[in-house]
Formats: structure tokens, sequence, C-alpha cells
């Protein structure tokens, strides 16, 4: 059936489609802006009046701000941070996902309830005695230290729960008529059956962690050690009016990796936020 | 060895190898520091263990004589309860109109999302220069078209909690609206042919469907966007830096410059996490009421 539309519902459609577009434009703009800059000249970034091209393109941004700071160092730091973390965490957070979700053991509710009970705090508020145990440990400055607090999440722990308890409980009772052990059911049938909701977690702590701030900046003060989300901060507090051109290389530097990846798993990007609600 | 395999067998005992990694993980790094904020809340101590003593309620009378501390409260009450309604409604709006499975509408989508992606760092780096009252465009454009003087935003005292707040709504509203869109799409088409019927238009459909029946959602985006405005820190720590005149101050960042800068002082800086931590374990308890009851079915 095909409705007539009077005049107001095209004036209506007319002005959906111009807020749009405008959003679009408010939106992409600065994102765009910034592309433009970091390969602008410095003194074109500082023209007045203010133009979004440059005369002359360059890579002369990146190339000060690779040499200033070690951006090549934070980038490193950055992949093995996020990286690592998100990899264990998807893992641990999976197996005991798994163990809450299928199967039976003592203590089962009391346990569940105390993890999620971790969920409920945030991690400003623990943050303090975090870097004092961290310390205490050794690992600030570390790999390791980065590394351990973040590998595992009790939101993932529950996410995974919920995907795993989706799936049908003959599969699991005819792998143990088959003499499979409890860790092939869940290696070999479990975890290949719940990928979706493993890469939906995975995109969750690789974007939390890769833009993670206040973290990195507390759990490392060695310069070398930094993270781009952090060491970006800092660059800027250093050099707030200066080399600006540089300033916008590093944002690009930054949050270009995860644009590219957005581009390929968007559908994972958004499925991992509506999952989470919870954010920080 | 007999024993040995019976082991990987019995899932009573397997679960535990399972259950391990992630709760040694959240013991120590989770639980134990939870314990320890409320103990060193009501210590005397600094960064560097220099004179540690038990100090009973003094960090939180403290913090209440701290008109620093109190400021902080007021910015970070500000910033929520204005930053939430703000992103709520353009999350809202914008998910209202986008909730079709259009070419176009798809394409917004994919393009709104793109700020939640990145680093609020690199957004604060950008949003500063563009709102830079001698080079910004922002600026520029608004003294070319409304004849507005050059404002430098993040660096005039009324301008600059208002600018954290607008580029925050910039950054997170394409987060609000993905989680709405698949709330609307969640409601039964047979609603809205009943109340076309009856000679509803959009705008009745909007308040007397859409809304009510997101009900859930609605509520769940609004308490989650005020427990994390609570904690607002990376986009004041980019652009402000609490400045100018500590009207962007709030109250993460109070904490951490308290504890990790002068005067280092991590008694009151746990006080003040602990005072923090009660207002939002408060406004927690109705959202994981919600997320828990689909896992009883």
């Amino acid at each position: 059936m095909r409705r007539k539309h009077e005049a107001g519902w095209y004036v209506a459609q007319a002005l959906k489609y111009v807020l749009l577009v405008f959003l679009i434009i408010i939106v992409i703009y600065p994102i765009a802006w910034m592309f433009m800059g970091s390969i602008k000249l410095e003194k074109e970034i500082l023209r007045f009046p203010p133009t979004f091209f440059g005369s002359k393109y360059t890579f002369k941004s990146y190339k000060r701000v690779f040499t200033e700071i070690p951006m090549l160092q934070y980038l490193k730091n950055t992949v093995i941070f996020a990286g690592v973390t998100t990899v264990g965490a998807v893992l641990f957070d999976s197996m005991a996902g798994y163990a809450f979700a299928r199967l039976r053991f003592r203590h089962k509710n009391l346990i569940f309830i105390l993890v999620l009970l971790t969920m409920m705090v945030p991690f400003q508020v623990v943050m303090i005695p975090m870097f004092l145990e961290v310390r205490y440990l050794g690992l600030l400055d570390t790999y390791a230290g980065l590394i351990l607090p973040k590998i595992t999440s009790a939101f993932g722990i529950f996410m995974m729960r919920s995907y795993f308890a989706e799936l049908p409980k003959e599969l699991e009772e005819a792998a143990r008529v088959d003499g499979c052990s409890e860790m092939g059911i869940f290696f070999r049938i479990m975890m290949p059956l719940v990928r979706p909701g493993m890469l939906t977690l995975a995109i969750f702590h690789l974007m939390n962690n890769w833009n993670d701030l206040l973290y990195p900046l507390m759990m490392t003060s060695d310069s070398k050690m930094r993270t781009l989300s952090a060491g970006l901060a800092l660059f800027v507090g250093e050099h707030g009016t200066l080399h600006y051109g540089a300033q916008l290389a590093g944002a690009v530097v930054t949050i270009l990796p995860l644009l590219v990846l957005y581009t390929f798993f968007q559908k994972y990007f958004v499925s991992s936020a509506v999952s989470s609600g919870v954010k920080g | 060895m007999k024993k040995f395999k019976d082991f990987w067998f019995r899932q009573d005992k397997v679960a535990y190898v399972f259950l391990m990694p992630s709760l040694v993980i959240l013991f120590v790094f989770a639980f134990i520091p939870l314990i320890s904020s409320a103990v060193i809340a009501f210590m005397h101590m600094d960064i560097f263990f220099s004179d540690v003593h038990p100090a009973g309620l003094t960090n939180f009378i403290n913090a209440f004589k701290d008109g620093r501390f109190l400021n902080a409260i007021k910015n970070t009450l500000v910033f929520a309860l204005i930053e939430m309604p703000l992103q709520i409604l353009a999350g809202l709006l914008i998910a209202n109109l986008l909730s079709h499975n259009s070419f176009f509408n798809k394409l917004c989508r994919s393009v709104f999302f793109i700020p939640v992606v990145c680093a609020m760092s690199a957004i604060g780096v950008v949003f500063s220069l563009l709102l830079d009252g001698n080079i910004g465009m922002v600026p520029y454009l608004l003294s070319k078209f409304f004849g507005v003087r050059d404002i430098s935003f993040f660096r005039e005292a009324q301008w600059a909690m208002p600018t954290v707040i607008i580029m925050t709504v910039w950054k997170n509203f394409g987060y609000t609206m993905s989680i709405l869109i698949v709330g609307i799409q969640g409601i039964s088409q047979d609603y809205y042919e009943a109340a076309r019927m009856d000679g509803a238009n959009k705008v009745d459909e909007f308040f007397y469907i859409t809304i009510p029946q997101l009900m859930q959602s609605l509520g769940f985006c609004i308490i989650t966007n005020l427990i994390g405005s609570l904690q607002v820190f990376d986009q004041v720590y980019v652009t402000t830096g609490g400045g100018p005149q500590r009207k962007t101050e709030t109250l993460v960042y109070y904490i951490y410059k308290t504890g990790f800068s002068q005067p280092y002082d991590l008694g009151y800086a746990c006080a003040m996490s602990v005072l923090l931590l009660i207002v939002i374990l408060i406004l927690s308890v109705p959202v994981y009421l919600r997320i828990f009851r689909p896992e009883e079915r």
C-alpha cells in the first residue's frame, strides 16, 4: 500500500535530511581537519583566517613527533599493552564465564556474586591502592604491571556467561558420552560456537585499553613505557602552544589504528558498545 | 595416572581451573584495592610512606572543610547534570530519525559512531586547536557570521565547562544512539500500525509509543551515563587541566592531583574516592537490577 503524503510530510523529510547532513559535517569536520592539519605546514595551521586546505603538503609534522618524543616506542607499548590484555582477557573471561554458565561446582552462586560486586566498583575509586599494590610488586613501568590488573574483567565474565548459557545442553552431553575431557569440550566445542561473542568482547577490551588515559598515566612514569594516549596527552601538556602540526600528527597516530579496525569490524564495535552499557 | 586423568573429566574440579586466572586477578586487583581504599581513607599516608599513621575521620572532616573539594563536587555535578541530558536527548532524537535500515540511515549511524572509537586525548588536541581564540576555525566562523568576538573557549572561565560538556556530547552521543536504536528496533510494529489507524502522527507515535516502550533502555542509558559522568577525567586532563580558575576541576581530576602530584596525599585522595564510591553505588543499584534481570530467565 502506498500512502499519499501531504505537503507537510515532504517538508519534514527535507528537514530531516538537512539536519542529518549538517550533523555528519559536524562529526566529520574535526576528524578530517585533524588529518589535513597533520600534513599542512606549521605556518598554515597558525594562519588567520584559518583554512581547511593547505597550499602545500608535507610529512614534516610526523617526522617531528617521531623524533621529539619516542612515538614509535609508544605505539609499540600500546600494541603490546592493549594486544596482550585483549587476548588474555578474552581467554580468561571466556573460561570463567563458561564455568559459571555450564559447569556444576560448589559455591557457584556465592563466587558469582563476589565477581559481580567487583564489577560495581569503578576503577577511579580503587586506583590508589591498585597503584600501591603494583608498586609493591615492583611492577611499575613494566608491561606486566600494565597488563596484569586488566587481564580479566567482571563485565567480560558476565557477558561471556550469557553467551555460553544460550548454547543447547545436548552439545556437551554428547561430547561427555564420547569420552571428551572437560577441557576438550570447552576448547573444541564450546569456544568456536561463541566466536561472535568473543570478538565483541575483544573489541571492547581493545578499545578501552587502547584509549585509556588515567590508568597508563598512573602506572607509568618512565617516558619509555608510556602508551600513545598518555604520551600524546603529556606531549600536548608540555608543548601547549608549540608544534601544533606535531600534536595533530600524534593524534592521527593515536586514533588511526582503531579507525582502520573500525572500518573492518564496525558491527563488533557497535555491538560491544551496546552490550557494555557500563563504561569506565 | 588414573587419578590425574579423572580430574580432567570431573566438572566440579575442572570448574576451578577455568575460574582460577580470573578469580586470582580480581581478588588481587579489585577486591584487595577496594578493601584497602576503605582502610587508607582512615589513615594519614603519603606516596613516600614518610609518616603513616591512623587518622580517624580527619580526612573526611577535612574534605568538607576543603573549598577545592567542594568546588570539585560542584563542577562534577554541573558536568554530570548537564552533559547527561544533552547526550541522552541527542542520542534519542537521532536514534528515532535513524531507526529504519535504509542506506542513508546506516551511513549516518556509522559516521556518528566514529568519535566513540577515538581516544579522548586525540579529540582533545583537535578541539583545543579548532576552538582556539587566535587560530581556531570555530571562533572565526562565529565572528564572521554572527559577529561574536573571538572566544577562546577552553581558556575563558565562563566558557570552559560548557565547552568540555559539548565536546563530550560530540564524542559520546553515537554511543547512546547505538543502544537506543537497538531498543527502538525491538518495539513491535503492531503498536505503530494501531496508532496510525487511530490517526496518530509521527510526533504522537514518538511520545506515546517510542518513549514509553523505550523506558528500560532509556533508564539504563541515563544511569550509566550519569555514573560515567561522575568519573569524568580524560576530557579535563587533555584540554583545560582543571582551569581556568578551577572552573573545570572535577572530582576524579582533583583526586588524581592530590594523590599523584603535590601534596601526594594518598589518605585524603582515598577518602574522596570513598565518598565518590558511595554516590556511585547509590546510583548503580537500579542499573544492576536491570542488567541481571534477563539472566534469571
